[in-house]
């Protein structure tokens, strides 16, 4: 470590990260003989916990005509069990003061609660309860499906920008499961089968699929044993196998165009690229984040100093890469053109490419990257204000499958890759045979 | 991602900071909740154990120490130290929103827009990347009251200085290029357009109008097609020079400082910025006519906005209205407008109430989308529940349950730096006194039934609703009945 950080020094010339990578909070582990795996991170600043129960199960596991279905899971788990009637976790934890809620990704269901240290215990003992006992109700099925439908409306039919994503997801997913959207379809959630429901719930919500990751004003000696007391106590149960979404090789070029009631037209482009799970080597990952901010991840990037700030032919452009996924993932890219328009979609999209090739030709000077590089870093020493965020961050890594321990490492990771390095993986990856475009064209429906 | 619920907004909007001495005093047990604790008790040991377990003590909350002093300048700064973390978190509040934008609507927004457009020697590319190699975040935006501008950076000199220096001169010394403007320009006007798109969007800006009528809040922040493009250069250096002198700034740090180093960086932004006095605060508004409107929009929902005026920062009811409110829609399940509309009858995704207090007095507004042959019947249900409330006020159950959860939820408000940096920039601006959270949680725990519903009378009235929808015009169908196993009153927890 005293090697690494000596180098790392002379690299960044940067003194609080290596503050932060040489005492990494206090971070412990167990697993129940269940198989639930526990991670504790004590954070003391202020005398709160926040307790994230994350089962491995999303839309990327769902069969077609089930589109949505662990999402539904995700609504009816609050509508009764053993220890609660409907609705009454939610209350009584609100009741308590937490901040709580559920989410669905493709990749996981999680449910999280923000609250005082003392209530843990009965955080677990509910959660431990909802995971094994939950009701399931035919009749709070139809109840709850139409409040699912009225949160597909809301956050995807009436608006035009999310409609598009889910489109264009569909479609940048050739051979995986990812394109599956999370919330389903909306011909998927006007039949959901009961008996598929109940079926999905025990097998997927077996503690061996889940983890539990506490971060907050506790120690291991307060957590551990009501772990034990309450989530030891349920049975051990069969583990799905963890898919993996995995692209083809060559998925090949493909384009979409869509007429929408826009504003103004849409250019959305996206790579098939590996995950952290999925690549062959982790430093492929690392050199593929840094080309997503070089490219198009900050305010100051390529994309939106040329395009944006010089040649104006963009209102916005974003670039997202997103590498902490279960398996293969996407570069995506979503630009609004400029209204009056100075080009066409297909001269964006040019000017795009023109951005991408260089990337593919010249190593960016050591000046450039070097601001990439100290974007990351800094964002994951301020991911730390926030217990939220760290316990987020420990659960994604752990029900990806890979060891929260790579996040500690990061900081060096980064500081290996070369300009070199850059064009060579920009070179590799980000090429036409990988690439999927849409092209939203305006349409007045009215 | 997809959520179950839309996160909860902060319930006090202020909540914070504030030393609570001793947090038990608020959380003594009245004794009219004696048989609701004993029924509670007895419901819970059948079923949750930890419960049943619990002590009763009063959930902690973190200390802080507030340091609170003016610059030469005549800023406020409000100062946490926070050593745990090598970064450090700045705000400054300006009285710079849209309530100050005279006849020009839009040049609030457009002057905070501007600020990291263009400095002497950069432009806004290299501003962009000034932060961004420092690995520093700049931030901004403009409300109807306030305008913002905040760095969140490393705290180490090699990062802190260079990034506290670009920041000084992109909040003071702004050059508003003009290629710039025209290009913000052309952004917010195609907001506009976009906003043409979004039924909730167009039902918010009709609401305003007609709650604020010629008052400064009436108008959007964004200004709107045919003011916009009329606004100049000129009239942003005159906006920036009255209203981000120093004397109308509060500047609120929180981090990885000394009060040595806090006190030296607030004189370096305070004077960089202009010099002036505070300006004066915008007048009371009149109150409105009641009001129903549609707007005919395509869309699948139909939105619904009810809304009053409501109450300023000032307004000695707040803590009652407050907690009134959480009862009636202030976010979660549980609320009784979420009990009837969504989880008894399947309406909504979400149906919210909310005091908004501002510097005068800010709206009363409940909102939610529901399917569009449903929205007649689905608003006299929400007007229904309303009245009814205001006829009997909470059940006594409902307010001991909210109090307890205000005392659970506090600890909340000041959990991380961010979280601190919020409260202390919200205390400077409205002039609240250190003791302000204090207060409000005392008064807060000390509320009875008759209390809470006689301010909510007082300041609600049924007779008074501004209310605009926006859909499509479809045949409506009658409700839904309620589900018939309605949910449960909430398993009791011990008192405190």
């Amino acid at each position: 470590m005293d090697t690494l950080c000596s180098r790392m020094l002379l690299f960044l010339g940067l003194a609080p990260f290596m503050t932060l990578a040489a005492t990494p909070p206090p971070t412990h582990q167990f697993t129940l003989e269940n198989g639930l795996r526990v991670l504790v991170r004590e954070d003391h600043r202020a005398p709160l916990v926040t307790s994230h129960l994350w089962f491995k199960v999303g839309s990327a596991d769902e069969a077609p005509g089930q589109a949505g279905l662990s999402h539904v899971l995700e609504h009816m788990l609050y509508k009764g069990s053993r220890k609660t009637c409907a609705g009454e976790a939610s209350r009584l934890l609100e009741s308590l003061g937490a901040e709580e809620n559920a989410f669905t990704t493709e990749d996981v269901t999680g449910y999280y609660q923000t609250l005082s240290p003392r209530y843990l215990g009965v955080v677990f003992e509910l959660m431990a309860d909802l995971m094994t006992t939950a009701d399931l109700h035919v009749d709070d099925l139809e109840t709850e499906l139409a409040v699912i439908r009225e949160e597909r409306q809301l956050r995807i039919d009436d608006d035009v920008d999310a409609a598009v994503l889910e489109h264009f997801t569909s479609q940048a997913h050739v051979a995986n499961s990812y394109r599956t959207p999370v919330i389903g379809w909306m011909h998927d959630l006007q039949h959901v089968d009961a008996k598929e429901l109940r079926h999905w719930y025990q097998s997927r919500y077996a503690p061996g699929n889940a983890v539990l990751v506490i971060v907050g004003d506790v120690t291991l000696a307060h957590v551990q044993p009501l772990a034990e007391r309450y989530f030891g106590a349920l049975a051990n149960r069969p583990v799905p196998r963890l898919l993996r979404p995995v692209e083809l090789k060559v998925p090949g070029e493909r384009k979409l165009t869509l007429q929408r009631n826009v504003p103004a037209e849409r250019l959305l482009m996206a790579f098939n690229l590996p995950g952290l799970a999925t690549a062959k080597d982790l430093h492929t990952v690392h050199a593929l984040r840094l080309i997503n901010a070089i490219l198009g991840g900050a305010h100051g990037a390529r994309l939106q100093k040329k395009l944006i700030f010089t040649d104006r032919v963009l209102n916005r452009v974003d670039t997202h890469y997103d590498e902490r996924t279960r398996g293969d993932s996407l570069l995506l890219l979503t630009a609004e053109l400029a209204d009056p328009p100075l080009t066409d979609l297909e001269g964006a999209q040019a000017r795009v490419w023109e951005q991408i090739e260089t990337l593919r030709t010249t190593p960016p000077s050591p000046e450039e990257l070097e601001r990439a590089r100290t974007q990351l870093i800094a964002q994951q020493v301020y991911a730390r204000d926030s217990i939220q965020e760290q316990a987020r961050q420990l659960a994604r890594f752990q029900a990806i499958g890979l060891p929260w321990r790579i996040l500690d490492e990061d900081a060096a990771a980064l500081a290996k890759v070369t300009p070199q390095q850059i064009r060579e993986v920009a070179a590799t990856w980000l090429i036409p045979e990988r690439l999927s475009v849409a092209h939203v064209r305006k349409v007045d429906v009215r | 991602m997809s959520e179950r619920k839309t996160p909860r907004l902060m319930l006090l909007g202020l909540i914070a900071v504030a030393v609570i001495g001793s947090a038990a005093v608020y959380l003594s047990p009245s004794a009219d909740s004696k048989a609701s604790e004993a029924l509670d008790n007895a419901k819970s040991s059948q079923k949750l154990q930890s419960l049943a377990e619990l002590d009763g003590k009063a959930p902690a909350s973190r200390k802080l120490d507030v340091q609170t002093w003016n610059t030469a300048e005549g800023a406020k700064v409000l100062f946490v130290e926070a050593h745990e973390l090598p970064m450090f978190d700045m705000r400054l509040i300006f009285a710079a929103g849209s309530s100050q934008d005279g006849n020009a609507p839009g040049l609030a927004v457009l002057t905070n827009a501007m600020l990291n457009e263009g400095i002497a020697g950069k432009d806004v590319g290299a501003i962009a990347q000034g932060f961004e190699g420092l690995g520093a975040d700049f931030g901004n935006g403009a409300f109807k009251d306030m305008a913002l501008a905040s760095l969140r950076s490393l705290s180490a000199p090699e990062q802190r200085e260079p990034a506290l220096k670009l920041f000084a001169d992109v909040v003071g010394k702004p050059t508003f290029p003009a290629d710039s403007f025209a290009r913000i320009k052309n952004q917010l006007l195609a907001g506009f357009e976009y906003q043409k798109q979004n039924p909730g969007k167009l039902a918010s800006l009709e609401l305003m109008k007609r709650l604020y009528g010629d008052h400064p809040y009436a108008h959007s922040s964004d200004g709107n097609a045919q003011s916009v493009p009329k606004i100049t250069v000129a009239q942003l250096r005159e906006f920036h020079a009255k209203a981000y002198a120093a004397g109308n700034a509060v500047i609120a740090l929180v981090g990885d400082l000394s009060r040595a180093e806090a006190e030296a960086i607030a004189n370096q932004v305070s004077s960089a910025l202009p010099k002036g006095p505070a300006l004066a605060k915008i007048a009371a508004p009149q109150e409105p006519q009641a009001s129903v409107n549609h707007i005919e929009f395509p869309s699948k929902q139909t939105n619904l906005m009810l809304a009053q005026l409501g109450i300023d920062r000032d307004d000695p009811d707040y803590a009652a209205l407050s907690l009134g409110n959480q009862i009636l829609g202030g976010g979660g399940f549980g609320t009784r407008l979420m009990s009837e509309v969504r989880e008894k009858r399947g309406l909504t995704y979400g149906v919210y109430s909310a005091f908004s207090p501002m510097q005068a007095r800010g709206p009363f507004m409940i909102n939610l989308q529901t399917r569009a042959e449903m929205s007649e019947g689905t608003l006299k249900l929400v007007q229904d529940v309303l009245a009814d409330y205001l006829k009997t006020g909470p059940t006594q159950k409902e307010l001991d349950d909210a109090k307890r959860e205000l005392a659970g939820s506090f600890p909340l408000s000041t959990a991380s730096n961010a979280d601190i940096v919020g409260q202390l920039g919200a205390m400077g601006f409205y002039n609240l006194p250190l003791s302000y959270l204090d207060d409000f949680m005392r008064q807060s725990q000390s509320l009875t039934v008759e209390q809470v519903r006689d301010a909510l009378n007082k300041h609600l009235s049924t007779e008074k609703m501004v209310i605009v929808t926006a859909g499509p015009t479809v045949p409506q169908k009658p409700l839904p009945a309620p589900s018939d196993k309605p949910a449960e009153q909430p398993l009791g927890v011990p008192e405190h």
